[in-house]
């Protein structure tokens, strides 16, 4: 999925608290971490408040081309 | 010849007859024919047979002289067999199966005093889930009939079924072996479910319980999580093509995170097409992670072995898909709570290392500055001992020009010029009066000092 995925955010989320857990790095670099990862978390809860319940149907059109129904 | 009636299960008013007055008996053709009045007067069998004296050569078979040949008898014998009954279920034991190499088999049904051939065409094979063993107590469904080349009754069966579940195990056994052999049984192949799946396929009926289950639950779950239908037949003809079909379809477009696959709860026969071998290597090949649900939890199929997780039911499938709102919001807290410590102790790492290198620079400083006034000490003292003053001291004397420059050679002096001698405790203002130079060997080194 070329969208930033619930499922990738999260993980980039526990990769950057796991790094800053870490040894010592550079403040800029913390910093810049820290910043992305308030970033991945707004996002993610920005996601989890979003109310979808959609329910579609894949369907391939002559050539191989999918699409999804409402 | 002979008039069968109630030897088969037959209801209607059909009644073969070979030679009887008012049509025209033929071996070319079958003789199905409808008796106007079922209790209308019937010839016994000694009538038959005076009857055919009288008849003589006038019909095929009715005397010597016109005789049919075998293949005419068996062919109406197998006309007559087959239209006396019906497909008619048989039970026996099975012996000396074989499986032809053009897909038949052939096998014996036998009991204690009789045995029948019988033959399960391959196209047939279909509605069989496996093949009988020998010995083994089976039903068989099938069309008697006679075998013309062979001259013996055979029984074409469609459909098998053995005791105690015999050979649906048996099948689900050979599939699950061939599956083994392939190694798409084995635990190391099964991949972990995405926590948080964004969009979650389920290739299951677009009209069925198992579709309304996983939709409610991921509904009350996570209703951010988007749950795309890839329609297909669960059961019946053709539904485990179309399920391998609905799994490729969705195995070429990939956007999405979990496949759910399965149905909800009925008959043997209904889930049949989830032990399909192909429906089971589809889910094994699928680029993406699965989910099986198949029936009610005492239901395991074969798709249930190969997928990478299997679920009692699609609801216990989509619980399993999902985390819950409340689940995914305390993880979401915890990587907040955490994300906060760890800056904060990095900054704080950060501080003290400021900290620890002012600290060094510092006491680095005061050692530096240290060791220059020590330095500078031992400088003061050998200064010191090298000074003039200290010879002063001892009595002596230093002239000096008027420009202030010492005079250290008679060189410097010219008579009448005026020096200054420095002593100890003070200046002396003086004229030169006469210069006398001393033996140039004493006094060379005096000379070149200045």
């Amino acid at each position: 999925m070329t969208e930033q995925t619930f499922e990738k955010r999260l993980q980039r989320l526990e990769a950057i608290v796991a790094e800053l857990e870490g040894d010592e790095i550079e403040l800029a670099k913390a910093l810049a971490l820290f910043e992305e990862g308030i970033e991945c978390l707004r996002g993610a809860s920005d996601e989890l408040s979003r109310v979808e319940e959609r329910v579609r149907t894949l369907t391939e059109r002559i050539g191989g081309e999918f699409e999804l129904d409402g | 010849m002979s008039r069968r009636r109630g030897a088969a299960p037959r209801t209607g008013g059909l009644e073969l007859e070979l030679f009887t007055s008012g049509h025209e008996p033929s071996v070319d053709g079958p003789r199905h024919l409808e008796k106007p009045a079922a209790d209308g007067p019937r010839p016994d069998a000694a009538t038959v047979i005076e009857s055919m004296e009288e008849l003589g050569d006038r019909f095929p078979g009715a005397s010597a002289g016109s005789a049919i040949p075998v293949s005419a008898l068996t062919a109406t014998a197998k006309d007559v067999v087959e239209s006396a009954f019906l497909p008619i279920w048989v039970r026996g034991e099975v012996s000396d199966f074989k499986t032809h190499r053009n897909g038949h088999w052939y096998f014996c049904l036998r009991d204690a005093t009789a045995q029948i051939r019988c033959v399960v065409w391959s196209r047939d094979r279909r509605g069989i889930p496996a093949p009988p063993d020998d010995g083994m107590q089976i039903v068989a469904l099938g069309q008697l009939t006679v075998y013309p080349a062979r001259g013996e009754m055979q029984l074409m069966v469609r459909r098998m079924e053995a005791e105690g579940d015999g050979l649906w195990r048996k099948a689900l056994d050979l599939t699950r072996a061939r599956l083994a052999a392939d190694g798409l049984l084995d635990d190391a192949r099964k991949r972990p479910i995405p926590r948080h799946p964004r969009r979650i396929a389920v290739v299951t009926s677009p009209d069925g319980a198992a579709l309304h289950d996983v939709v409610a639950v991921l509904r009350r779950r996570a209703p951010w999580v988007e749950v795309v239908v890839v329609p297909t037949a669960v059961q019946g003809d053709g539904a485990p093509e179309q399920i391998v079909a609905a799994l490729d379809r969705v195995a070429r477009w990939r956007d999405c995170d979990v496949v759910i696959v399965g149905r909800g709860g009925g008959a043997r026969e209904d889930l049949w097409a989830f032990n399909d071998e192909r429906v089971a290597r589809a889910v094994a090949a699928c680029p993406i992670p699965t989910i099986s649900a198949v029936g009610h939890e005492v239901d395991i199929t074969i798709c249930d072995l190969v997928a990478d997780l299997r679920a009692p039911t699609p609801s216990a499938a989509a619980e399993a898909a999902v985390q819950s709102r409340g689940e995914v919001a305390s993880e979401l807290r915890s990587l907040a709570s955490r994300l906060h410590g760890a800056m904060t102790m990095q900054a704080d790492g950060c501080r003290q290392r400021v900290r620890d290198g002012a600290r060094d620079l510092a006491s680095l400083t005061a050692r530096i500055a240290e060791r220059r006034r020590l330095r500078l000490g031992a400088l003061a003292g050998r200064l010191q001992a090298l000074s003039p003053l200290a010879t002063l001291a001892r009595g002596y004397a230093v002239a000096r020009g008027e420009e202030g420059g010492a005079l250290t050679s008679v060189a410097h002096f010219a008579a009448g010029e005026r020096f200054e001698l420095q002593l100890r405790d003070g200046i002396v203002r003086a004229r030169v009066d006469e210069v006398v130079t001393a033996t140039p060997a004493s006094t060379s080194s005096e000379a070149e000092r200045e």
